[in-house]
């Protein structure tokens, strides 16, 4: 049987005006388990999670993975002004923000938003305004690869 | 005694996605007149760099991480880029 190790939350939580989130941007994978793993929290009894996926079709046609570029610096501060707006709002508990970058093939997440809150209404809606935000508001870009071209996808300008 | 060159500084600047395609650079450095704003930091980058013209209102520019207005003075102290249209998530 092999050893298991226990596992450790994050040291990297941010506290802030009572929410403790995680949020990273990463060119590792990343799981739905790590996410439930640092979301644990007996106090909270509603976990909502967005999963987005890479997918096989884009704009300009068949896609077979897609190249996410972020300026980590700005996208992580615009990250925790969505986080602190989503906390005033509903008073969400803990929030995990994974968000990869790099080459990621059809099927493989691209980005996993994990919100915890003491009751399902302030979770829902506290998870879609954090996933609407970062697709607006948040220095990151993808470039749609199928065999045939490669093509950067429109998208917002930032205000 | 002050001289009548004015003060320049190197300002460099950080591009992503397609403009840093169009340039094949992360980072450029632009000598500008000390002072300057934004927006002329922009034209003299469109000056330097022509194949970001027809890019010219398809970006926004931060500074120190935040998108920042035309009239703003830069410095060679702060962070600089440009931003094209996002598309995360």
């Amino acid at each position: 049987m092999p050893l298991l190790l226990p596992r450790m939350k994050s040291l990297f939580y941010h506290r802030s005006a009572g929410v403790e989130s995680l949020i990273s941007i990463t060119n590792k994978h990343i799981s739905l388990q790590d996410v439930m793993f640092e979301l644990e929290d007996n106090s909270a009894g509603a976990l909502s999670i967005f999963i987005g996926n890479v997918r096989n079709q884009g704009r300009s046609g068949n896609v077979s993975e897609i190249y996410y570029e972020a300026y980590s610096e700005m996208a992580e501060q615009k990250m925790r002004e969505i986080e602190n707006e989503a906390q005033t709002k509903w008073g969400i508990k803990k929030l995990v923000a994974f968000h990869r970058i790099g080459n990621i093939k059809v099927g493989e997440t691209s980005i996993i938003i994990g919100v915890s809150s003491e009751h399902r209404h302030e979770a829902f809606e506290a998870c879609k305004y954090i996933i609407n935000n970062v697709k607006t508001r948040v220095p990151i870009w993808k470039k749609e690869i199928s065999e045939e071209s490669q093509k950067w996808a429109n998208g917002i300008l930032l205000e | 005694m002050k001289s009548d060159i004015p003060d320049n500084d190197r300002i460099k600047v950080r591009l992503f996605a397609i403009l840093r395609e169009m340039v094949g650079e992360r980072e450029i450095t632009i000598t500008v007149p000390t002072g300057i704003t934004v927006k002329r930091l922009n034209n003299e980058i469109l000056k330097k760099y022509p194949q970001l013209k027809s890019f010219s209102n398809k970006f926004v520019t931060s500074v120190n991480c935040k998108v920042t207005a035309g009239d703003a003075i830069i410095t060679s102290k702060d962070e600089i880029a440009l931003l094209p249209p996002v598309s995360g998530g």
